[in-house]
């Protein structure tokens, strides 16, 4: 297939989603209730994944043949306008890492979507009286549409309107019930909490726009690699803040749009919130897809990441992923449970790509995807079949009434916990996933910067048995200074390989080692959850004897547990490891591969294998030990911890905080803008207004009334006094007419006669008459 | 014996226009006054005829003018009365000094 034929499958399923949507929005109440459902599957997601299955078999093809890079380079970009001198161009970026995260997302929502059809027919459809059924699919259909086009994007304004539009679908899709109060206040939060984080987005757009002139994500990368080697640009520019230069500035303001969408540390608060939501929802949207969007934002824009930016990246991620997973082992709410796992599992990848590890934490989102929509549609399951109880301190003993949903959810925690065996490499998609974030962080801390390191790295290819793609085996050490001669193609930088990495810093060891505590932490909490809920005695009899399953929901449960197994290590690492030289061009990347035997990577195993390759052994261990008998072990341990446990459920005190500054400190300013707007503006406007009264009264009472009044006024007037005067004469009286006349023509006359004789030519009479 | 000239004439003729004025300054009655107006037409009439006999310059114009002035104040007391008639009609009097509606 030609990379034409590519991009209009994908184009295709970007769109076939938007049509359902408009499809629902018209016609949606004719339909009725399972009929919408079902066109909102079909339409809006079934197409799309038969596209991107399509799409990724012949792709796979693609990069077995080694077309792929030319497919990339070949692909199309659409003209849409011109920003002053800058061109704002479509296209679709046409990539294995889009690929990938096309047939993820589709393959995922379309489970979800069918789930929901079942979860619909339980719950109440009806928003303030009127049934929104309809509209719970077209919400889902415009998220469909949104994160499909979000991944296909080749230019980051398009990427960014995008991204807007999964805010707003998320925003409405939490806000479902929004007659509830507490759903309409986590939509608004969620809402806010991530345009703090657009915000950062936009500030980076920005800087993309003005300082390398383009929106384009290939252009840019390369200007920016150009800029870089010759010192102009962004790079010339001495501003600086808080030590960052102007070109790392760029990067934090890109990463903070992955900040808000991906709920890292300080905006994290908005997804447990989130869990409001119907529960198919925060399984697609809230775990699998749309908080990966970050993830995979930060993943599009790493070749304009400058070493400081990746740092403070690693850093949040580090964060995140250890202050989260403390969270969530006091949580008794079976879905705050899992979204502070998620937040945790986010971390890691937003920890994974401040490392370098690129291609692992593709893999991870993939993975993370694939089993956290997976448990979160188990746990609503749950929900749903235990009366919409969600506290598991009330359940318990349900692995009897709902064996589906208890092994499909054991799998999942299996999966998340990173279970394998160490000694073979077998084990489910967390195992490589997340042990390969680690090796990365690993070899940063310590392996970085020796002497020997580089010397070790693999030049050209290496062994790499399990992986089939030839490209695969690019990726597996890949350093800065062989990335060039380790790819030997087009795809090197134009900078040369000598890039932006040469001087890249060490990884702090504390991040390392919390990364790792962490590792141990997880499988705790998700054993403790799963425990909880299906193992044991049960402790809420009610709960228990209402509890049952939903076939409609528990296939997707089933196709999702296969899909975790077979999601693992063969299936999805080696396209991102095919993306890893074609997307980024960055030295960065680095990944640790299972059968690498250079003595870095050794290094790495050795250590991981002894460090956190029985990690899941000990966490489900000691969950099991204190959850085995019910809960009132871990209640004493609760008292012994008492204030440490306090903080934890309180979540750090990052609500009450924000609370009191953000919040309260937005009614502060408030107040002192209405003291100012009472007592300054006000006055002025009360000044002006007194000014104008004062001069319209000048006006109006002086120089009106009497000034041009009076003109008026005195025309008229002494027209009257003239009229009195005149209207004396006019009797009505005819003998006075008469009389006035006679006298009038007597005086003419004199007057005459008097004239006539002055002047001495009186006329004279003859005396006698003429004869005749 | 004093022969009769212009002079005589015009006399007349002035005796004739001041009791026609005369008339039409202390007669209330309509038609009273109309007679007084006929007066002062006939002094201007008998004016006309004097001059055109005694002045050599006018000829024959003045009687033309007179006969003029004799149509004229025939239309004119026809209209007159017709007034009168309708001043009767209206007030059901013919006293020119009930009929002031249009007094200053």
């Amino acid at each position: 297939m030609t990379s034409h034929t590519y991009e209009i499958l994908l184009a295709l399923g970007v769109l076939s989603p938007f049509v359902s949507f408009w499809i629902l929005v018209f016609f949606g109440p004719r339909l009725g209730k399972p009929t919408a459902g079902w066109v909102g599957v079909a339409l809006g997601m079934g197409v799309p994944l038969v596209l991107a299955t399509v799409v990724l078999i012949g792709w796979r093809g693609e990069v077995a043949s080694g077309n792929a890079a030319e497919l990339t380079a070949n692909a199309f970009r659409y003209e849409w306008a011109m920003l002053g001198t800058v061109p704002a161009t479509v296209g679709v970026k046409l990539d294995s890492l889009t690929v990938g995260m096309f047939f993820m997302v589709t393959f995922i929502a379309f489970w979800i979507f069918v789930f929901s059809v079942g979860y619909m027919a339980g719950h109440s459809d009806e928003v303030g009286g009127k049934s929104k059924y309809h509209r719970f699919f077209a919400y889902l259909s415009l998220f469909g549409f949104s994160m499909l086009g979000l991944v296909v994007s080749s230019s980051l304004l398009f990427l960014f309107i995008f991204w807007e539009l999964v805010g707003l679908c998320s925003y409405l899709l939490i806000g479902f019930y929004f007659d509830k109060g507490f759903a309409s206040a986590a939509a608004i939060k969620a809402f806010i909490t991530n345009r703090v984080g657009d915000f950062g987005f936009l500030i980076g757009l920005m800087l993309v726009y003005f300082q390398l002139g383009t929106l384009d994500l290939d252009v840019a990368a390369q200007r920016f690699a150009e800029q870089y080697a010759a010192g102009t640009g962004i790079f010339a520019s001495h501003f600086t803040l808080f030590g960052w230069s102007l070109a790392t500035i760029m990067g934090i303001g890109l990463f903070c749009g992955a900040m808000g969408k991906s709920a890292q540390f300080p905006l994290h608060v908005w997804l447990p919130d989130a869990m409001a939501g119907p529960t198919p929802v925060s399984a697609l949207i809230h775990a699998a897809t749309m908080v990966a969007a970050g993830v995979y934002l930060v993943a599009r824009v790493f070749r304009l990441m400058t070493p400081e930016a990746l740092m403070f990246i690693a850093l949040i991620g580090c964060l995140t992923l250890t202050l989260m997973a403390l969270i969530a082992i006091v949580q008794v709410d079976i879905k705050k449970c899992l979204a502070y796992s998620t937040l945790s599992q986010l971390g890691y990848m937003i920890f994974g790509m401040g490392c370098g590890a690129w291609i692992a934490a593709l893999f991870h989102l993939i993975t993370h995807a694939f089993f956290k929509a997976m448990l979160f549609l188990g746990s609503g399951q749950v929900i749903e079949g235990c009366h919409h109880e969600q506290d598991m301190r009330k359940m318990g003993g349900l692995r009897k009434k709902m064996p589906y949903t208890c092994w499909t959810f054991f799998i999942g925690v299996l999966a998340i916990a990173g279970t394998g065996i160490p000694a073979i490499g077998i084990g489910l998609g967390g195992y490589f996933s997340k042990d390969e974030i680690l090796a990365v962080a690993y070899t940063r801390s310590y392996e970085w910067g020796k002497d020997d390191f580089h010397k070790h790295v693999p030049g050209e290819g290496g062994g790499h048995g399990a992986v089939e793609p030839a490209d695969g085996g690019q990726a597996m050490l890949a350093s800065y200074q062989d990335h060039g001669q380790a790819h030997g193609d087009d795809h090197a930088p134009a900078g040369g390989a000598q890039g932006i990495f040469e001087n890249t810093p060490a990884l702090p060891k504390w991040m390392f080692w919390l990364a790792i505590i962490t590792a141990y932490v997880t499988p705790f909490y998700m054993m403790r959850c799963w425990w909880m809920t299906f193992m044991g005695k049960p402790r809420d009899k009610h709960v228990y004897e209402h509890a049952h399953e939903s076939r409609l929901m528990f296939i997707p449960l089933v196709v999702l547990a296969v899909g975790t197994f077979v999601s693992s290590y063969f299936l999805f690492r080696p396209l991102f490891a095919d993306a890893a030289p074609a997307a980024t061009d960055a030295a960065m990347v680095m990944a640790i591969d299972g059968t690498a035997d250079t003595e870095a990577v050794h290094h790495a195993h050795s250590f991981l294998i002894g460090g956190v390759g029985f990690a899941f052994a000990v966490g489900f261990a000691i969950a099991f030990l204190i959850y085995r008998n019910g809960l009132d072990l871990a209640e004493r341990i609760r008292r012994v911890l008492a204030p440490l446990h306090t903080l934890l459920v309180h979540k750090y005190y990052f609500d009450e905080v924000y609370d009191l500054v953000w919040v309260k400190g937005c009614i502060l300013v408030a107040k002192i803008a209405r003291l100012i707007d009472t007592y300054v503006v006000d006055f002025l406007f009360d000044l002006a207004a007194f000014v104008t009264e004062r001069l319209a009264a000048f006006s109006g009472l002086i120089l009106d009334n009497q000034g041009v009044d009076g003109m008026v006024n005195g025309v008229a007037k002494t027209t009257m006094d003239v009229s009195d005067v005149a209207r004396s004469g006019q009797t009505g009286r005819i003998r006075n007419y008469v009389l006035f006349s006679t006298a009038m023509a007597t005086v003419v006359m004199l007057v005459l006669f008097w004239w006539a004789m002055q002047a001495g030519n009186f006329m004279t009479a003859t005396s006698a008459p003429p004869v005749g | 014996m004093m022969s009769i000239g212009l002079t005589e004439y015009l006399v007349v003729a002035a005796v004739l226009f001041g009791a026609g004025i005369f008339t039409m300054i202390t007669k209330r009655n309509a038609i009273g006054i109309l007679i007084g107006v006929e007066l002062v037409l006939n002094s201007a009439n008998v004016n006309l005829v004097a001059f055109d006999r005694y002045l050599e310059r006018c000829r024959i114009d003045g009687q033309i003018l007179a006969l003029v002035v004799i149509v004229l104040a025939a239309a004119e007391a026809a209209i007159a009365v017709g007034i009168c008639i309708n001043l009767y009609k209206n007030l059901a009097t013919v006293d020119v000094d009930t009929a002031a509606k249009l007094r200053g």
